[in-house]
């Protein structure tokens, strides 16, 4: 039987599939979830999937429309013109021939739990866009010669001081209905005290804000309340350039090789934002207007990748060494210009670049932690597809970007997935018996406690948790490398003869398999953890640093990993347990800050200057460096506090103090 | 004459020091191989390069490592240092030298290393440009060097595509050449699309085909060997 290849967005699972097999049932061989509450008969169109055109370089695959059975009546009657092109009914298609297939959000059953959920901030309200009321005299023929402009600005200087403020042209078309409709009472936006983008009629006290956050899988979006600075709504989504590419390297390359790559890349995120904007303002709609309009100012981070692809800029020689960025400073833009549907005179706050690889999350995070304010030496580990360093204290700051690869968010890991329902999130062995307790995301209890599990994979969170444990409980050496001499049914053999640890029996799981941590999965740990730590280390040689005061784990998952399994692994060099932090989505906590506080987007362009920017990878020590880091927790570096933490524990296992 | 004894025991410390990174050991078997007359080439093939092997096959069923692996070619070049100025003239029928570096854009360099040092072992000249190499630095090298065999590593899609153009070049220039490329992007496909003549996609790969290569020629000096003692 002839077999082809499928790969399913934005999951990546991938594997070969049978010829005549439905799109479904390769779903379901290969631990995709699609939504299909009819079981397959062709009558709920609930399963719609995308089929991406084209060959892609990173899959080496060659997919299209034309290798997959003609469309079927069935479908004809659920497929709608506003659906767009490349749609098939997952249970109708039949495979003949290589295809990648995109699994839109509302096709997909599990849904992915939003680990980017907004903590509160201390900040002083002072946002970029300030509502003012204005209140005139109704004019009469004895003010012949002044128009409604003219007296709008006339009331601003004399009543608030404003001098020499200017007016958005669509802010200026609304003025004329506006004053009449709100007799003569109107609700001005000013921006920085310069320019005023909005008009509503009468006196109008809510303001909000949009603060965005585009990381390269996740894109998040938090309505502020601009008066009192609280996050009224929280609004997630894949990043809708999965398709084109899983990371920035093979987004930038399908930019780089199809003509019309980068429009389609910088129209998906703009689409998608709108998206985001019409669900988290669905409680704003007003008059037939959309609720978006009500959004007066909006700020956005995100990697430099996703940064010059959003704006259009060719992303071409960010992708290489020397790795240099179109624009550093920050940037404001008219939403209307970018496509935004927001109030469309408000400008969108783009936060600046650090460098090259550096991006505005990482000055977003960079002004939500302010190391710059602090005597200590504190190291930010943000964790994304990519792994971003900050070190330093107020007398100095370096950044490093180290490849980390996608390990740390389940991807490239046999049973990985993202942190959704089913995926096992936290971890423990016993050293004694060898065997595991586990937890999973939407059940309240360990596994040991409920009747029916479920397990489908495992997130991030818990592949750190389980390797480390495994470590702990002596089933892997320091070298990542598995003892074989234990008498536990759990510790065998796969069958492609490598070593594994049976973390989940087949009973417990929902894919009907054990779920296993094989040699290759730590291994691919080894790498990523490897990475950070030489990274870390090479800034501490060349800063002068022996060890750290306090360690911040900021990123997506960053507040799910366990800080002792983060540690015993050796994640980084040692620091007291004590003093290592989770602080969740730190780069969206700083694009919520300089939405409300005007200063703090003066103070990211001046910090992002004082960071230095160190490249690591090609020192020549760092392959030396990144060597014995792969170690566990390190081949060679002391650990007193691992050391003494483990003692305290009882765990058998030692580490160098 | 070296007993066989004695020449069987100090292949043993060489192949063993290899495989279990200890490079002190290495240091002191070559060291005593060269001391009492061994063939270099000998120690070189029937010592390290079989410690070498057995390092890829351990890697190879991952109990091995990056960190292992890159420990075993410490031990095997600290060994290589002592017993290249010794070797003779291999008479193996094939004149090796090879061009080898990273692409321009591109500077991870690993992989890269992992290769150049099995052609090291091998005894061909290795003109290695490093990396971060503008793409026709390779034409101009291979030119130069006259090498037959060129090797192009990247780690990153984005500038992976960059080999094609190199390839293209090459074949214009001087259509025998031989050229192979590597790094985790690469992709047999890939490999055959734009025309080279081998790939290997990571440093596991990479080794392996390497180590294969090396097994090739020693067993090609094996035949010579039998055929010298023959006439």
């Amino acid at each position: 039987m002839k077999k082809y290849k499928v790969i399913f967005q934005p999951s990546g699972r991938r594997g070969e599939i049978e010829e005549g097999k439905t799109i479904l049932e390769a779903a379901q061989a290969l631990g995709v979830d699609i939504e299909a509450l009819c079981g397959g008969k062709k009558v709920c169109g609930k399963c719609k999937v995308r089929i991406e055109e084209g060959f892609f370089e990173k899959d080496n695959i060659q997919s299209g429309m034309e290798h997959l059975s003609p469309l079927t009546e069935d479908e004809e009657k659920h497929i709608k013109p506003e659906d767009g092109p490349g749609i098939r009914l997952a249970c109708a298609a039949e495979i003949h021939g290589d295809l990648k297939v995109f699994v839109p959000e509302r096709s997909r059953a599990g849904k992915q739990v939003v680990r980017k959920a907004a903590k509160e901030l201390s900040i002083k309200l002072d946002p970029a866009v300030k509502k003012y009321n204005v209140e005139l005299p109704e004019p009469s023929l004895h003010d012949l010669t002044t128009g409604d402009m003219e007296r709008v600005l006339k009331f601003l200087e004399e009543d608030y001081g404003l001098k020499g403020v200017s007016f958005d042209y669509e802010a200026l078309k609304d003025l004329q209905d506006a004053l009449r409709k709100g007799e003569w009472k109107i609700t001005v936006s000013v921006w920085m005290d310069k320019e005023i983008v909005k008009v509503e009629p009468g006196f109008v006290e809510p303001s909000y804000g949009l603060a965005v956050d585009i990381g390269t899988t996740t894109v998040v979006g938090y309505l502020c309340d601009m008066n009192t600075g609280k996050v009224i709504n929280t609004e997630s989504m894949m990043n809708p350039q999965v398709p084109y590419g899983e990371d920035v390297m093979s987004r930038i390359t399908y930019a780089m090789t199809n003509p019309d790559g980068l429009e389609k890349m910088q129209r998906a995120i703009i689409d998608g934002l709108n998206e985001i904007i019409e669900r988290v303002s669905a409680d704003l709609r007003t008059n037939g207007k959309n609720g978006g309009s009500a959004i007066v100012d909006m700020t956005v981070v995100f990697n430099t990748a996703m940064h010059h692809i959003f704006l259009g800029f060719n992303p071409e020689y960010i992708g290489r060494s020397p790795f240099i960025p179109a624009v550093q400073h920050s940037l404001n833009l008219k939403a209307r210009d970018l496509g935004l549907k927001i109030n469309p005179g408000s400008y969108v706050h783009i936060l600046p670049i650090e460098a090259g690889f550096v991006g505005a999350d990482n000055v977003g995070v960079l002004i939500a932690e302010e190391p710059y304010n602090q005597d200590e030496i504190v190291l930010i580990i943000d964790i994304g597809t990519n792994g971003e360093l900050l070190l330093g204290n107020r007398e100095r700051i370096c950044s490093t970007s180290c490849a980390t690869g996608p390990a740390f968010e389940g991807a490239q890991i046999k049973f990985g997935m993202r942190a959704a329902p089913g995926a096992i999130e936290k971890v423990k062995i016993d050293p004694e018996t060898k065997e595991c307790m586990y937890k999973v995301i939407g059940k309240a209890d360990w596994h040991t406690h409920l009747q029916e599990v479920n397990a489908k994979g495992i997130c991030g969170s818990g592949i750190i948790d389980a390797v480390a444990e495994m470590f702990k409980a002596g089933i892997i050496d320091r070298s990542g490398k598995f003892n074989m001499d234990l008498e536990t049914p759990r510790v065998r053999r796969g069958t492609d003869g490598k070593p594994e640890y049976v973390l989940a029996w087949a009973d417990e799981t929902s894919i009907g398999t054990d779920i296993t941590i094989t040699q290759a999965d730590v291994r691919a740990l080894q790498l990523a953890k490897g990475a950070l730590y030489a990274g870390a280390k090479l800034m501490m040689k060349k800063m002068g640093i022996e060890k750290l005061d306090r360690v911040v784990l900021a990123g997506a998952f960053g507040s799910y990993i366990d800080r002792e399994s983060a540690l015993t692994l050796g994640m980084f060099p040692d620091c007291d347990i004590e003093k290592v932090y989770a602080v969740g989505n730190a780069a969206g906590d700083g694009a919520r800050m300089a939405l409300l506080n005007r200063g703090k987007r003066t103070e990211a362009d001046e910090k992002a200057r004082f960071v230095e920017f160190m490249e690591i990878a090609v020192e020549p020590e760092f392959e030396k460096e990144f060597m014995m880091a792969m170690h566990i927790p390190h081949m060679k570096d002391k650990f007193p506090n691992l050391k003494a933490l483990l003692e305290k524990k009882k765990v058998p296992v030692t580490v160098k103090g | 004459m070296v007993s066989d004894e004695k020449r069987k025991e100090i292949l043993e410390r060489l192949k063993n020091g290899v495989i279990q990174y200890d490079e002190d050991a290495v240091k002191e078997a070559a060291q005593e191989a060269i001391e009492i007359g061994m063939d270099a080439n000998e120690a070189i093939f029937d010592g390290l390069v079989t410690g070498m092997e057995e390092v890829g096959r351990l890697f190879e069923a991952q109990e091995y490592f990056v960190p292992e692996l890159l420990m075993c070619a410490d031990a095997l070049y600290a060994g290589l240092d002592i017993l290249k100025p010794h070797v003779k003239q291999m008479d193996l029928g094939v004149k090796g030298s090879v061009v080898i570096g990273t692409v321009e854009g591109d500077v991870h360099d690993i992989g890269k290393n992992i290769v150049k040092m099995m052609f090291d072992v091998a005894g061909f000249d290795v003109y290695d440009l490093g990396r971060d190499v503008p793409l026709d630095k390779f034409v101009e090298e291979q030119l130069k060097t006259d090498s037959e065999l060129v090797c192009l590593s990247a780690m990153m899609t984005t500038t992976m595509v960059g080999m094609q153009k190199v390839i293209n070049q090459l074949r214009e220039k001087n259509p025998n050449v031989k050229i192979m490329i590597g790094g985790a992007p690469v992709s047999k496909e890939l490999a055959d699309k734009w025309g080279a003549d081998g790939y290997a996609p990571d440093a596991n790969n990479a080794l392996k085909e390497a180590i294969n290569m090396i097994s090739a020629l020693k067993k090609m000096r094996e035949e010579a060997e039998a055929n010298k003692a023959k006439s």
